[in-house]
């Protein structure tokens, strides 16, 4: 079990919807870091430090775990560019240095003096649900200690630009058009960072993470009966007040992103909960990116900071068709 | 084990070259650098055609470094007597794999397809470092978890530690960990813009060493539970691990190496071990003025005269995302053959240090070998391997 005690996003929210197709974030003003430190930042590394600021104010944390499908992309190209457009010459390394994914991870580790377990996860629509298992691996491993985990992504022009001719976002959006309203190919881009301070110790926590279950698979007939496992295991019958069926959490907050190929996987894990299970979906506040599962983690703490919903709440995302994820989470005060 | 670098395309060539310090270390190179023919490198001898030839993969999106992954992947198996079908249904099979470069050896496929056009390139989903992972994934059906990580130069080690610790956890039974870099343009320039390239082969420890010669290649272990050894083939023993941060600088490690002494400390302490008991280290060593003086102060804080040491970098080259998972086979093959593999080029030491890294191959009675990997953004990760108990030991 991984309580989580503190966290911070830095999100598309508030926002008015997506600008020039994509859920872009309007960067705040990052106070607490340096005006020279920042300049030298890449916006990956902004994200992540500037997520991370308030957290490390929170005491003394034993690591740093982050996830990242395309942190440092948009450096990588720069570079990349230089390499090419000046005939291999005599470069400067800013864009190379910070190109590096795990550039986000051990920026925080620097600004926090910080010599701690520090890793970074790279693997796509996993990268967050990795870093998470490693965070709860490292709780049970020694006990007493606290880890900053998180995902964060940046949408750069150029990261843009492959997916798209990757088919993964749509051509065309129609203004006013909620993203689940399209029955099309492709979702709309988004970026964030999503970061929490967590630990083994219960008291004072806002939630929990019960279970992380992840999975690699193009058949939504697999979705579904990992999915009945999963809540099979987890939340077996009678074990939460008020719960009838074997398996059923009291909300769902579904990764549905628009895709009309990733439908069947949604709906095959919709057909597994009880239908009054009621259902959140969120891509449409913050986009698709690679580590959106930990945007959806913060909006469940959202949904259970001021009220005292029924736990327990499952997550499941959906990235690129083929990668899943089962997040189990408890409402704990 | 499966491994391949400039040095050897299996475990007994690599074996070889260490043992009779053959270097790989050569002027051979990716064919669209113009620094190709000008500095060393450490390249893999086979071609992209040649890997394909070897792996049977002829997908038009693989990568080098997907076919080198895969080149190392298949033998470990292979090794190990997984068979492809045994692995498809195994959930309890964990894949960990690391990559700094992935997909980015393919700079002017991704300048191309990052300028826009309608026409993507067969590599659009081939540029990021889970490319690999996926790849492998797919060819053997995995079910299991399946990750990659990027720690920089550190990565490999912390693949292998990752698995570990899913077995650890009881969360797995069993896990494929490795790591994979190609030599390209990309990080040639990265590194060249950094000024750490060497303009001839690098001399790891070496007071007048003028930087590093990137390298190339691929290694892969299958890691297994002890009470799962009963008829096994077993190499040795991971007994300890620690991953820390230097916490200093973007791209160099502090004058006094505190990360790399946290880390040797730290995985010291995680196998139960004191100083006294490692035999041998396999030195991360990369021949840059930075790394060399800094790990050799971290040497000198833990072991005072530390033992016998050298970097194998001098003969593969700094293979970045590989270089931890390749000298942990070095390191394991140390320990199973009973033998320690020296560094090539050295002549002179550091003076405010004075060590001396092996520089002739002997026969060296080890119980214990730690191997050192550094990297970029302070990731320091240590691994401690012991020799198996002779009678789980199986020859090869």
């Amino acid at each position: 079990m991984l309580y989580i005690h503190h966290t911070t996003c830095i999100s598309p929210q508030p926002g008015t919807g997506p600008v020039d197709g994509v859920y872009r974030i309007v960067e705040p003003a990052y106070p607490g870091i340096p005006a020279n430190t920042l300049r030298r930042m890449s916006k990956a590394v902004r994200l992540g430090v500037g997520a991370a600021t308030p957290l490390i104010r929170q005491g003394r944390i034993d690591g740093i775990l982050i996830g990242t499908g395309n942190g440092g992309m948009e450096e990588s190209v720069k570079f990349l560019r230089q390499v090419v457009e000046y005939a291999e010459g005599m470069l400067a390394p800013g864009h190379f240095v910070q190109s590096i994914p795990n550039a986000i991870a051990s920026q925080i580790g620097l600004s926090d003096h910080n010599r701690g377990y520090n890793s970074t996860y790279v693997h796509r629509g996993l990268g967050f649900e990795y870093a998470l298992i490693d965070a709860s691996m490292l709780i049970s491993e020694h006990p007493g200690t606290r880890y900053l985990v998180g995902g964060v992504d940046e949408l750069s022009g150029y990261h843009y630009r492959i997916e798209l001719a990757d088919g993964w976002y749509k051509t065309t959006l129609t203004p006013g058009k909620s993203l689940y309203d399209y029955d099309s190919p492709g979702s709309i881009g988004g970026e964030g960072a999503a970061l929490f301070l967590v630990s083994g110790e219960p008291a004072g926590a806002l939630a929990a993470i019960k279970e992380i279950e992840t999975f690699h698979s193009t058949d939504k007939h697999v979705v579904a009966t990992r999915l009945r496992a999963f809540l099979a295991r987890h939340l077996p019958a009678g074990s939460q007040p008020g719960q009838q069926l074997s398996g059923s959490p009291a909300l769902y907050l579904s990764g549905e992103n628009g895709d009309n190929r990733g439908l069947p996987f949604y709906s095959a894990c919709a057909a597994v909960l009880d239908p009054a299970v009621p259902v959140v979906r969120y891509k449409h506040l913050c986009g698709e990116y690679p580590t959106a599962s930990a945007f959806a983690v913060w909006l469940a703490l959202q949904l259970v900071a001021p009220q005292p919903l029924p736990a327990p709440i499952l997550l499941y995302n959906n990235h690129k068709l083929t990668q899943h994820s089962f997040i189990l989470l408890e409402r704990f005060r | 084990m499966g491994v391949i670098s400039a040095i050897g395309d299996s475990l007994a060539a690599n074996r070889k070259s260490l043992v009779h310090k053959e270097s790989g270390i050569g002027y051979s190179g990716p064919a669209n650098s113009r620094y190709t023919g000008e500095i060393p490198f450490g390249s893999v001898a086979l071609s992209n055609a040649e890997l394909r030839e070897h792996t049977g993969i002829h997908d038009a999106g693989a990568s080098r470094t997907t076919l080198l992954a895969a080149h190392a992947f298949r033998q470990a198996i292979g090794d190990a007597g997984l068979s492809g079908a045994s692995l498809l249904t195994a959930t309890d099979t964990a894949l960990i794999g690391a990559t700094t470069v992935g997909g980015m050896c393919l700079t002017d496929e991704l300048y191309r397809d990052t300028n826009g056009g309608a026409q993507g390139s067969d590599y659009l989903a081939s540029y990021d470092g889970a490319s690999v992972q996926q790849y492998l994934q797919n060819r053997y059906g995995l079910s299991g978890p399946v990750t990659t990580i990027n720690t920089a130069c550190s990565s490999s080690a912390n693949a292998i530690q990752y698995g570990a610790r899913l077995i650890r956890n009881g969360l797995v039974r069993r896990a494929i960990v490795g790591g994979v870099d190609s030599l390209a343009k990309y990080t040639i320039n990265g590194f060249n813009a950094l000024q750490i390239l060497a303009p001839a082969a690098c001399k790891p420890f070496d007071e007048h060493r003028q930087g590093l010669n990137l390298g190339e290649g691929a290694g892969f272990l299958v890691l297994e539970r002890e009470e799962d050894l009963a008829g096994k083939k077993v190499y040795a023993e991971l007994r300890g691990y620690c991953n820390v941060n230097d916490a200093y600088h973007a791209s160099s490690l502090s004058p006094e190496g505190e990360g790399p002494f946290l880390a040797m400390k730290g995985a010291l302490r995680s196998a139960g071990l004191d100083v006294s008991e490692i035999g041998y280290i396999n030195a991360h060593g990369t021949g840059t003025e930075n790394n060399d003086a800094s790990e050799s102060q971290a040497m000198i804080r833990i072991f005072g005269t530390p033992p016998a040491f050298a970097s194998t970098k001098s003969s593969t080259g700094h293979t970045l995302g590989a270089s931890g998972a390749i000298e942990a086979i070095y390191s394991i093959l140390n320990l199973f053959y009973q033998e320690a593999y020296p560094g090539v080029n050295f002549s002179t030491p550091i003076p405010e240090t004075g060590l001396r890294p092996l520089t002739e191959f002997q026969p060296m009675k080890l119980e214990q070998v730690l191997s050192n990997s550094f990297g970029f953004g302070g990731n320091c990760t240590s691994l401690v391997f012991s020799a198996a108990p002779a009678g789980l030991a199986k020859a090869i």
